[in-house]
């Protein structure tokens, strides 16, 4: 068992280095930039200056302390989108990368049936999503110490533990796009659009008559400014999450089992 | 029990009928090549067989077990190797990742001697190899868990003359040894070395199934000569001598009904009485080949829709 969730897990370390310094790179960034934005400016003016939509967008609460800055900066960015977007994109390669070029033929001639191989893989994508989130918070906290600001370590290491479930459901997304398409491409775009088009979706109607509709998004159940503005931890909204990765692992299951490869 | 039973086993894709009510058995032990043009339906049995692709009507048995039934399909496995015709492996890894993969999931008993017969690159990535190199990891990934059944779509797909003599010479062994081997070409000599029975198929229709000797007499060679002179068309009045086309080289004032300096034809007859013949005359160039596949079947088996 997991011969191939270890064989992919291996594979993906070198990708995950790369994007925990990056990521790690960016956080490092916002935490310095802080205080001479702060110092030249009021901050809640900075807030006011950015247009509507994008307060919206970016849930920008407050940019007037370190925790409100780094939630939007660093959390809503690097988070929510990038990082969401980035595992989105992985995850539907995972199939149909294989089946574009001839592979699948080759791993499946093995005796491994397909929901094994799919969930073998989908759960090697584990070691972005917990690299990123074990080197980034210490990051974050170092450098916040290192400008004399204070942040609630606890708060910073639940907003990333709160994250691995929402990072596993926009890559449930990506599994579905790559069992539904045969070409690796269209199903790593498909699998970008959809994602940030509920971001949008979710983000835009806030507030609107049809903010029902983001009750799919896997964004409306992570919330970084509820975590660090307000210490308060959404379990329910981490549990949404794990029940929509689920839903996503099974269905996918389900198509990829009966269709022809 | 046949190592492979197939009972109508069909694959409509609408517009084409990839399979078309296709039945045979393989029988344990032996090698059965599975012959037909590119394009005929060959790999999309071979996909069916392994669970690739569901049947559209029919079934197959592969060592005994309903290929429609998943899970035990998936066990059957791992008794059974498989060669596609278009092999391809995680282009980043290395050989030896790929075998250590194959190996942990399957077994790996046989892989070194395997690996002394057929030697692809181990330490080089995939990346790197050649098509006639990733053909060798194939090779290897087949038969490495020492399997009952091997399937082999087009194996001799990129591998040298060398190799496909020693690829050959393997084969045979394995029957030796009670592997039955099911395997795919459009290549009739390669098939005619290699296999105790035939299975050819055309548009998706299983044509005949035949031992292999009885197929090579029906098949016939093309014969090809060109004389220095003129020869007599009596020449080649003979049983077994079918498309004669006949040509004199001008100026030589030779009704060409009734001499020729060129001509072919396919030959089914007894090759002796050919060759009893050609002392007499003094040639340029004469060649003996093998049949080309098209023509075999436009032969014996009738022209477009008329099988």
């Amino acid at each position: 068992m997991f011969e191939f969730a270890r064989y992919d897990a291996a594979k993906r370390v070198r990708g995950s280095v790369y994007l925990s310094v990056g990521i790690s790179l960016l956080a490092a960034f916002a935490v310095w930039a802080y205080p001479s934005y702060s110092e030249a400016m009021d901050m809640e003016q900075l807030r006011e200056a950015f247009p509507e939509p994008m307060i919206q967008a970016f849930n920008i609460q407050t940019m007037a302390s370190l925790e409100g800055f780094l939630a939007v900066e660093l959390y809503m960015f690097g988070w929510i989108i990038l990082l969401g977007l980035y595992m989105a994109y992985s995850a539907a390669s995972i199939v149909a990368d294989d089946v574009d070029r001839g592979r699948m033929d080759t791993l499946l001639s093995m005796p491994v049936s397909r929901p094994r191989l799919a969930i073998e893989r989908f759960a090697a994508l584990g070691v972005p999503i917990l690299m990123v989130n074990v080197v980034t918070p210490v990051v974050v906290l170092v450098s916040a110490d290192l400008i004399g600001e204070s942040l609630s370590a606890v708060d910073v290491i639940a907003l990333h533990l709160l994250s691995i479930p929402y990072l596993f459901a926009c890559a449930g997304i990506g599994l579905l796009a790559s069992v539904l398409f045969d070409r690796a491409s269209i199903a790593q775009r498909v699998a970008l659009g959809v994602t940030f088009g509920i971001y949008l979706v979710e983000s835009l109607l806030r507030g609107t008559e049809y903010e029902a509709l983001g009750v799919i998004a896997p964004m409306r159940y992570f919330d970084p400014n509820e975590v660090l503005l307000d210490g308060t931890y959404d379990l329910v909204g981490a549990a949404v999450l794990l029940g929509m990765t689920a839903v996503l692992l099974v269905v996918s299951q389900v198509i990829f089992v009966r269709r022809d490869i | 029990m046949g190592a492979i039973e197939l009972e109508g086993l069909t694959k409509d894709y609408g517009p084409v009928l990839a399979n078309d009510d296709v039945s045979f058995t393989v029988e344990s032990g032996e090698v059965f090549g599975y012959l037909g043009p590119n394009g005929a339906g060959k790999t999309t049995t071979i996909r069916m067989l392994l669970g690739f692709l569901n049947p559209t009507a029919g079934t197959a048995r592969v060592l005994g077990t309903d290929i429609r039934d998943r899970k035990a399909l998936v066990e059957a496995k791992r008794r059974i190797g498989h060669l596609s015709d278009d092999q391809a492996f995680d282009e980043q890894a290395t050989g030896a990742e790929i075998l250590d993969l194959h190996a942990a999931v399957k077994g790996d008993e046989r892989r070194a001697e395997l690996l002394d017969l057929f030697e692809p690159p181990l330490d080089r990535r995939v990346r790197d190899y050649s098509s006639g190199n990733v053909q060798k990891l194939g090779l290897v990934t087949t038969f490495m868990h020492d399997p009952d059944l091997v399937i082999l779509d087009e194996p001799t797909n990129g591998l040298d003359p060398l190799v496909k003599h020693q690829f050959a010479e393997f084969l045979r062994a394995e029957r030796d040894r009670g592997v039955t081997v099911f395997l795919s070409s459009h290549i009739l000599s390669e098939v005619r070395r290699l296999c105790d029975r035939v299975g050819i198929i055309r548009e998706g229709r299983l044509v005949t199934v035949d031992p292999v000797d009885s197929l090579l007499r029906r098949t016939g060679k093309v014969v090809r000569l060109h004389s220095a002179e003129p020869i007599p068309v009596e020449f080649v009045d003979l049983d077994g001598v079918h498309d004669l086309e006949t040509t004199v080289s001008d100026g030589r004032g030779v009704d060409p009904e009734a001499a020729f300096t060129e001509c072919t034809f396919t030959f089914t007859g007894d090759i002796n009485e050919l060759l009893d013949r050609l002392p007499d005359h003094e040639m340029v160039d004469v060649s003996i080949e093998e049949a080309p596949l098209e023509d075999v079947f436009l032969r014996f088996y009738g022209g477009e829709g008329d099988v």
